[in-house]
């Protein structure tokens, strides 16, 4: 099967994510999925714009309220928001991080505070 | 092949006096090297007798998928104690390829789940995200290299320990340590007498990239600082586990080592030290390893050889 419109490539996932809460954040107040899809002029269908705005409302990163007989969304967190958000259901999904991404800094516990403290304390004083 | 067909199994162990000196006595960057080639070497080395274990047991079982002559009197006594061995090296040997290929698996997944989160984002090397959880990390991807750190870890940093950091970060990506990472974590996946030398080299790449961040900032202290400053904002663990009673962590010993003077850059210690009798024992067991595999591949071939009729 070809694609319908060769001048159009497909979409990367999550890039329609990110232009809708874009628009969101352009709007600067509660709007219609209407308004969104006519915002983004990118010929999507209303299904398709109701869908990626309930996909952002399970992320957490849009709010909706109902007004009269349809919903207006709210963004609550912008691109990168969106971006930390998924970073945090990575590195919370992975029970044992450190043996796939080397780290900064990992979890210290109680008693390396202390000596932690001490030896910052020396560091203090000069270069 | 007689014995020697398991002792690759068990010369790992030799490894853990250099396992456990490395740490302090040798450069972060030759230790690193040098625990991840050990324990390569070491993990084929002990997998291939696995799986030469696995063929005199399985042509054992009735009903296998072998040829008959493979079990042959002659082959079975090849291997000392061959009822029991050669039956429990099945399912270890499924033990290792399911657990080697879990975590594979598992760091390719964690990799392409991070790079799928910052999609979106402009392309530059550095992702800042707005979190109030500090973190840091590098995100190796090819030409896709990344550093991914959060807002909260950037905003407990002097613009000097920024630099430590984002230089730390590069360090990671430039010297490819996830791939020395990757190494020793399937090899202590695949036989557990390495498992110390997944942590070592887990420290000893840390280490290797604050050096690193030291040269490029030129001051030690102020690497020191950032990881002490970062630790201590960071989120306390939740209860207080057995590990608070042991010897200090990793974070205190890396700010400690900074602190320090630079590690000397001589590439291999004396054999006549504590440090290089380690260094040298360990590459012995490796070399030993490698002896006594490739001779009991050999024999076993020439026994099943001998045993197939032509």
């Amino acid at each position: 099967m070809t694609h319908p419109d060769p001048r159009r490539p497909r979409r990367a996932q999550g890039a329609l994510e990110t232009q809708v809460l874009a628009a969101l954040h352009e709007a600067g107040g509660p709007v219609t999925a209407g308004w969104v899809r006519d915002r983004l002029a990118a010929d999507l269908a209303y299904t398709t714009v109701m869908t990626v705005l309930a996909r952002l409302l399970a992320k957490h990163a849009v709010t909706r309220r109902r007004e009269g007989r349809s919903f207006v969304w709210l963004p609550t967190a912008d691109e990168a928001g969106l971006a930390a958000l998924k970073m945090r259901k990575v590195l919370d999904g992975e029970q044992d991080r450190r043996a796939v991404l080397a780290r900064f800094i990992t979890a210290l516990p109680e008693g390396d505070e202390q000596v932690l403290r001490e030896l910052l304390d020396q560091a203090g004083d000069e270069d | 092949m007689g014995i020697f067909v398991f002792l690759p199994l068990v010369l790992p162990l030799t490894a853990w006096p250099i396992a456990r000196l490395a740490e302090q006595r040798l450069h972060p960057r030759t230790a690193t090297v040098l625990l991840t080639w050990v324990s390569t070497v070491m993990v084929l080395c002990s997998t291939v007798c696995l799986a030469l274990l696995m063929v005199v047991g399985t042509a054992q079982l009735p009903g296998n998928p072998l040829p008959d002559g493979w079990s042959d009197p002659e082959v079975r006594e090849s291997v000392p104690r061959h009822e029991v061995a050669g039956k429990a090296a099945i399912p270890a040997l499924l033990a290792v390829v399911t657990g080697c290929g879990r975590a594979l698996l598992r760091h390719l997944r964690v990799r392409r789940r991070a790079h799928a989160a910052l999609r979106g984002l402009p392309p530059t090397q550095v992702a800042v995200l707005p979190d109030a959880q500090p973190y840091a990390y590098a995100l190796p991807g090819g030409a896709r290299d990344r550093i991914v750190v959060s807002t909260a870890m950037l905003g407990c940093l002097s613009s000097r320990e920024r630099r430590a950091l984002f230089a730390h970060e590069r360090s990671h990506l430039l010297a490819r340590h996830h791939r020395h990472l990757l190494l020793v974590q399937l090899a202590a996946c695949a036989n557990p007498f390495l498992r110390p030398l997944r942590s070592a080299v887990a420290y000893t790449a840390e280490r290797w990239a604050d050096e690193e961040a030291a040269r490029a900032v030129g001051s030690r202290k102020a690497v020191a600082r950032a990881i002490g400053t970062a630790a201590l904002v960071s989120r306390p663990t939740p209860v207080p586990t057995l590990a608070a009673l042991a010897a200090p962590g990793p974070l205190p010993r890396r700010v400690a080592a900074l602190l320090a003077p630079a590690p000397s850059g001589r590439a291999w210690p004396s054999l006549f030290t504590t440090v290089g009798l380690a260094v040298w024992t360990a590459a012995a067991g490796a070399a030993l390893s490698a002896m006594f595999s490739a001779n009991s591949a050999v024999t076993l071939l020439l026994l099943l050889r001998a045993a197939t009729p032509l």
